[in-house]
């Protein structure tokens, strides 16, 4: 008789999800699925707003990576009003995307994934949290607490907040930098470097006990996209999106934000809330890609930054084309933490950054427009319409997630199919199944929209457990 | 390679001989540190964020009274709270009758269950700062209000309102002890 194995929630995530596992009627794993299973609704919900208001608006969907939607969002509202906004206001944006990564990143690193890293994925599951990570290595706890705050300190000094800064506006930001908050900031770096060359130190000693965990942690050719510039540097706010295959060959370059629906679609499944992002010339599922740390350093020719630029050259080394075990993911963040201290150095530098024209006024100038940035776990493209009053008639947000979302459920298969033999399963085994979902740090609650059809399923059961009636729409 | 603190920031305790290393991101010790806790779209459970605000206020001449208000109490507030002398948590209870105050003292403990990333309670966070920059609080208390409701709304209930003037009295009096 087949089984179902549930795990439910999964644990460390930014939302909540669930994977099934199907067993066939030998115990072995037949099919298995990630599901996204809360919805949000915010395009809906934004039709009729001024568009102005969205960057704001947007923001609440997210906690972890607000900045990244208010970014998007203004991009998108800036191409509405079709303004170019200041340099030092694109330079300022710039830095709080950036630190917004470092916190986001530290989140994912410290907080969710090192448990499993430095206690061991068959530790103690009551240990297995920052807390166990401060009692066992508390020097790398520290690190993390310090790096969290770095971002979340310098969100707070811009933006006047830690979370939801209200500071990002169509047409730039609200206020300059001061003096003193370039100081405070320019102040914190020497530490956050200390912290992160410690973790890099730290996660390469480790990596190469996880050999077993990186054969099989989504490690599968996938095509890759991620923003970049034009001498093929990383980027995280600006440029064009890259796409490249799996052996790194560029499908497509210079995406722009209104490309990008020309370029990208988006699948549904009946059993996910979030939906599954392809490359339309490829189609559903063949078109499917990874995005966030390990595209962006798969696509990235160079950091920049110098210390990042070293980083890159031992990273690619990992493969001789794009790296693909999504256990990688790990390794790439810390990369990406790296050059976004680096980056944030030489932006304070910038002789203009105290230069007080940070904003653009203009009005509707067009009735459509879509930004796109680097949220810390991949490309993040707002889309809006708006009738000629400016209010919103219509909007869509491609998350990183929902671009992720092939690869995740690829890779729940790929690590089921091989730890839960004849129907037996341990906690170990179950912790590395929800331990791939974490190397992509998915956010659920950034992920899940209504556009379009609505993935919902309502299923029936008999009294004894038989499914006697399905409702899929 | 690790900074050494600044002296004036961080007390050592007990006589653990590990070598005591940490950053301050921030240049002021902490006399005495309110950190609330609370969501102001949750009814009640707004009180947290509220009395924050009032006591900021009256507080506000004080440079010795720090005060911060979270929506979630956080694992990075273990600094903040391992370099005060004194520390008064406040957040609304589900435990206790609806209205009814309660001022008890909080003791450093490790977390008895799995997760602790998104929100963490005032021992677990006592504990991380002992663990990580081994220095306790001298003094350390959990003010709270039993919540009458948790439901969805800007209002707080009639029990929880009627409590609040005796609330900031006890913060007053806590706080004005501890500065002697």
């Amino acid at each position: 008789m087949s089984q179902t194995i549930t795990i439910d929630p999964v644990t460390r995530l930014e939302g909540h999800g669930k994977i099934t596992i199907h067993l066939d009627d030998q115990g072995q794993v037949a099919d298995a699925q990630f599901h996204v299973t809360q919805v949000r609704g915010f395009e809906k919900f934004s039709e009729g707003r001024p568009f102005y208001e969205m960057p704001s608006l947007m923001a609440r969907i997210c906690g972890i990576c607000p900045v990244s939607h208010l970014i998007a969002s203004a991009k998108a509202c800036e191409a509405i009003m079709a303004v170019k906004i200041p340099h030092t206001a694109a330079q300022l944006r710039r830095m709080l995307n950036l630190a917004q990564m470092v916190q986001s990143h530290a989140l994912s690193f410290f907080y969710l994934a090192s448990p499993d890293l430095l206690l061991g994925m068959e530790s103690d599951p009551a240990n297995r949290h920052i807390f166990g990570v401060v009692g066992a290595k508390p020097e790398l706890g520290r690190a993390g607490v310090n790096l969290r705050r770095f971002g979340q300190h310098i969100i707070e000094l811009l933006g006047n907040k830690r979370i939801h800064p209200g500071w990002v506006v169509p047409g730039g930001v609200t206020e300059p930098l001061a003096p003193a908050k370039r100081d405070e900031i320019l102040a914190m770096i020497p530490q956050a470097y200390a912290d992160i060359a410690l973790a890099l130190k730290a996660y390469k000693q480790i990596a190469d006990t996880f050999k077993a965990e990186i054969d099989v942690f989504a490690n599968f050719p996938t095509n890759y996209m991620g923003l970049i510039n034009e001498d093929e540097s990383i980027e995280f706010t600006d440029g064009a999106l890259r796409l490249i295959d799996s052996k790194g060959a560029i499908l497509e370059d210079g995406i722009t934000a209104s490309r990008f629906s020309e370029v990208i679609g988006e699948a549904v499944e009946p059993y996910s809330y979030t939906k599954f992002a392809y490359y339309k010339p490829l189609g559903y599922p063949e078109g499917s890609y990874r995005v966030g740390p390990l595209a962006r350093l798969n696509i990235a020719k160079t950091m920049g930054t110098p210390l990042a630029d070293k980083e890159l050259v031992e990273f690619k080394q990992l493969a001789a084309g794009p790296v693909q075990s999504s256990f990688h993911y790990h390794h790439a963040r810390l990369v990406d933490m790296l050059y976004g201290i680096e980056k944030i150095e030489q932006i304070l530098s910038d002789p203009l950054i105290l230069d007080k024209h940070v904003r653009a006024i203009a009005g509707v100038n067009r009735l459509e427009g879509a930004g796109q940035a680097e949220a810390p776990r991949g490309t993040l493209m707002h889309n809006y319409k708006v009738d000629e009053n400016g209010l919103i008639t219509w909007a869509n947000l491609v998350i990183a997630t929902g671009q992720n979302n092939n690869a995740m459920n690829r890779g729940v298969l790929q690590a089921a199919t091989h730890y839960v033999k004849d129907g037996k399963f341990t906690d170990g085994v179950l912790n590395r199944i929800e331990a791939v979902i974490r190397t992509f740090d998915p956010c659920l609650s950034c992920s899940t929209h209504a556009f379009g059809q609505m993935p919902l399923a309502i299923t029936l059961l008999s009294a004894d457990g038989e499914m006697v009636d399905q409702v899929i729409r | 390679m690790w900074l050494s603190h600044p002296s004036r920031c961080l007390r050592r305790v007990g006589t653990t001989a590990r070598t005591i290393y940490t950053i301050r991101m921030t240049s002021i010790t902490t006399r005495c540190l309110i950190l609330a806790c609370g969501n102001t779209l949750r009814s009640d459970d707004g009180l947290g964020p509220w009395l924050a605000q009032w006591a900021e206020e009256k507080f506000l001449s004080n440079p010795e009274i720090r005060v911060l208000n979270r929506q979630q109490w956080t694992p990075d507030l273990s600094e903040e709270i391992a370099c005060s002398e004194s520390v008064l948590f406040i957040d609304c209870s589900a435990e206790s009758a609806p209205g009814e105050i309660r001022l008890f003292p909080v003791e450093p403990s490790a977390p008895k269950d799995g997760l602790a990333t998104h929100h963490s309670g005032a021992p677990e966070l006592l504990a991380l700062g002992l663990e990580l920059y081994n220095s306790l609080p001298s003094h350390a208390l959990m003010l709270t209000i039993g919540a009458g409701s948790t439901e969805l709304g800007e209002r707080f209930s009639e029990a929880v309102t009627a409590a609040l003037p005796a609330a900031c009295k006890a913060i007053e009096e806590t706080v004005l002890q501890w500065l002697g």
